[in-house]
């Protein structure tokens, strides 16, 4: 279900996703775990295999088929909520699906910096100001009640 | 990393140590950052205490996953006990969640002050009490319209369908310096343009003479002979490893940890409120994600988060926005596996996400659970998940107009829709509430006002019902959703309820302070 390359990676990002977990939170996904791995010995067409065992097409059949089954669902979509998350959060699986966001990022926060340069020095000095209600110049101009737009 | 003056981390306490001042403060978000600003600025001698560390901008990056970890509570995977459970985030750094916001400002809307004046019986809140306070938090945090170069064409496209469709579509108010458009505000600001906490009232009441403990956890609020007297708590190491003990003795104890943190501490802490409200009337403005698909690049990312609000269906409690994911939560959001999932994502770059933010009914409570902490119970209430039905339909309608050409709703097991016609035949059914995907990052309401201490937790100031020098200052204070982003309701009455405070004489004053 990973690209098996990146299968190391992925486990040390998961790792770290883990550990900022509650605590309650951590044991309940480790059982889940457990039970989703050895489950699968269950599944028909795993032969007695645990998931971790399974060739890819017999393990996405395997969750599949539990996606049909109420609670199970929702813990299979949790877990491969955050396995898909490190997966994504891979810089370089990021880049082939066209996210590269620093050069951008660079980008606009220069082209920031050459409109607005004094405005934006102003409006960060004035936080530690004595007036405590500046910010280097007036705010949007409509109301700000909601519905009031321009 | 350079630690501004009077911050304190975990790593430069070695051991145990207590210390006296004018008002402890848990909590350095909206609530707590802005009332130790406005009383540092008074005079008072402020410690503020924040569960969280200290990220300067300087650390912020794209990252999600690190971001996860270090800006927000259990890695952002709060989630509520009920069906559907709804998966929810707080924010967990000095700024609180003013970090991770998506830096929406709109004042409260005039209905619900009235209704809180004349049904809830909570003083001085009309629009004419509010409105100096929301002038005073506008221009502290820098509120106003995007430059127009910073709108990405997610925004431009949802508001493109609204209009074709004839709906009422408003720019964002944001608490912005000259924003951007990094699209970067769910992982802190990389360029300190959203005006955080952690970029205006931390360093401002820093510099006006508070001290900020990061790091600390507080476990409990002290009392005597009724009264609040300060609070006791611990640094956590690295790791989550329980560090030095902190205790601090002050006359006045105010407690802004948000919504869940705020009632868990207090019932911890041993109080009660004779209302029985103390973690209940939970409201989180649940909202649900449509995913559209188009033919041309979108490539969301290049602009600014959520820049235009619908707002045709205000009435039925309903506000349509874009809101672009990075691609670690697009990939979890997405109902799809393997190798179907790698298919959509290579789509990354062609996708609009966006979806509704529901008014609900308090319909959940928080619980402090022995060996699991603070829990959240919330239930999805048959009207409110109608109106988030109602929701997913009017922003599938618009993205449809917008030019989309296929869409994922967020039902599971729903299939993919490829036309509005498909659209109606699908939502004519009736769609089973556990299988809505629902997400929150609003939470409100758990320590509501009303002057009647049978009725509310605290008084319309924040002042616990029952338990002199005690305040809350948060969205906890909420008699009920507000039915915009909260963060600006916040500050505003937390610079109303400091302004109380300092007027009754509440506070012991010292030398003022000055910059």
């Amino acid at each position: 279900m990973l690209a098996h390359h990146r299968t190391d990676r992925v486990l040390a990002e998961f790792e770290q996703v883990l550990e900022a977990l509650a605590p309650a939170a951590r044991k309940g996904l480790a059982a889940a775990f457990v039970a989703l791995d050895q489950g699968a010995r269950l599944y028909p067409r795993s032969r007695g295999r645990r998931f971790t065992r399974l060739d890819d097409q017999v393990a996405e059949a395997y969750v599949r088929a539990l996606l049909s089954r109420g609670l199970l669902a929702e813990l299979v979509q949790r877990i491969k909520g955050l396995v898909v998350m490190c997966y994504y959060g891979l810089p370089a699986v990021q880049r082939e699906i066209g996210y590269d966001p620093a050069p951008y990022i660079a980008a606009v926060s220069r082209r920031r910096l050459e409109s607005y340069g004094p405005q934006i020095r102003a409006g960060e000095a004035a936080v530690t100001s004595k007036q405590s209600t500046r910010n280097g110049e007036q705010p949007g101009g409509d109301s700000g009640r909601p519905g009031a737009g321009p | 990393m350079s630690v501004p003056s009077g911050l304190i981390t975990a790593a430069e306490v070695p051991a145990d140590m207590s210390l006296e001042c004018g008002v402890v403060i848990v909590g350095s978000g909206a609530g707590g950052a802005t009332m130790a600003a406005e009383l540092a600025e008074a005079g008072v001698d402020v410690v503020m205490i924040e569960e969280g560390g200290y990220h300067p901008t300087e650390s912020f990056t794209p990252d999600t996953l690190r971001a996860l970890r270090t800006l927000y509570r259990d890695g952002g995977g709060g989630m509520t006990v009920g069906r559907p459970s709804v998966l929810f985030a707080e924010g967990r750094c000095v700024g609180g969640s003013t970090v991770v916001n998506g830096g929406m400002s709109w004042q409260t809307p005039g209905q619900v002050l009235e209704r809180w004046a004349e049904q809830e019986d909570v003083r001085a809140i009309g629009e004419r009490d509010m409105d100096p306070y929301f002038a005073r938090a506008e221009a502290r945090h820098s509120v106003g319209l995007q430059d127009p170069e910073t709108i990405g064409r997610d925004s431009e496209l949802l508001k493109a369908g609204a209009e074709a469709s004839g709906w009422s579509v408003v720019p964002n108010r944001r608490n912005q310096l000259h924003c951007a458009g990094t699209n970067c505000c769910t992982s802190g600001c990389p360029t300190g343009a959203k005006r955080s906490m952690l970029v205006t009232s931390v360093p401002r009441a820093l510099a006006l003479g508070a001290r900020l403990f990061a790091d600390c956890r507080v476990d409990r609020v002290t009392r005597s002979a009724g009264a609040a007297t300060g609070v006791t708590g611990h640094f956590i190491r690295p790791g989550g490893v329980r560090g030095p003990r902190l205790t601090v003795r002050a006359p006045a104890v105010i407690v802004a940890g948000g919504a869940i943190q705020t009632p868990a501490l207090l019932a911890r802490s041993g109080l009660r409120s004779a209302s029985g409200q103390l973690g209940r009337n939970l409201s989180m403005h649940p909202n649900a994600h449509v995913i559209a698909f188009f033919d041309s690049d979108v490539s969301g990312w290049r602009g600014v988060h959520q820049a235009f609000q619908v707002r045709e269906f205000t009435s039925e409690g309903l506000i349509l926005t874009a809101t672009n994911l990075p691609p670690p939560m697009q990939a979890a959001l997405l109902p799809a596996y393997g190798r179907e999932l790698g298919e959509l994502m290579a789509d990354y770059n062609r996708v609009v996400t966006a979806g509704p933010l529901v008014t609900d009914s308090g319909a959940g409570r928080v619980r402090n659970v022995p060996g699991l902490g603070p829990q959240v119970f919330y239930r999805l209430t048959d009207a409110t998940a109608a109106r988030l039905v109602r929701g997913v339909e009017l922003t599938a309608q618009a993205l449809f107009a917008a030019g989309a050409r296929r869409m994922l709703l967020p039902f599971d097991g729903a299939p993919e829709v490829r036309s509005p016609g498909q659209l109606r035949d699908l939502l004519a059914r009736p769609v089973p509430k556990r299988s809505i995907q629902v997400y929150s990052i609003h939470l409100m309401g758990t320590a509501r006002m009303s002057e009647d201490p049978r009725r509310g937790v605290t008084d319309s100031f924040g002042a616990f019902h029952g338990v002199p020098g005690l305040t809350v200052a948060d969205a906890s204070l909420f008699p009920g959703p507000i039915g915009v982003n909260p963060m600006e309701t916040v500050i505003a009455l937390a610079m109303r309820n400091a302004r109380y405070l300092l007027e009754r004489g509440l506070l012991e004053r010292r030398e003022r302070y000055t910059i």
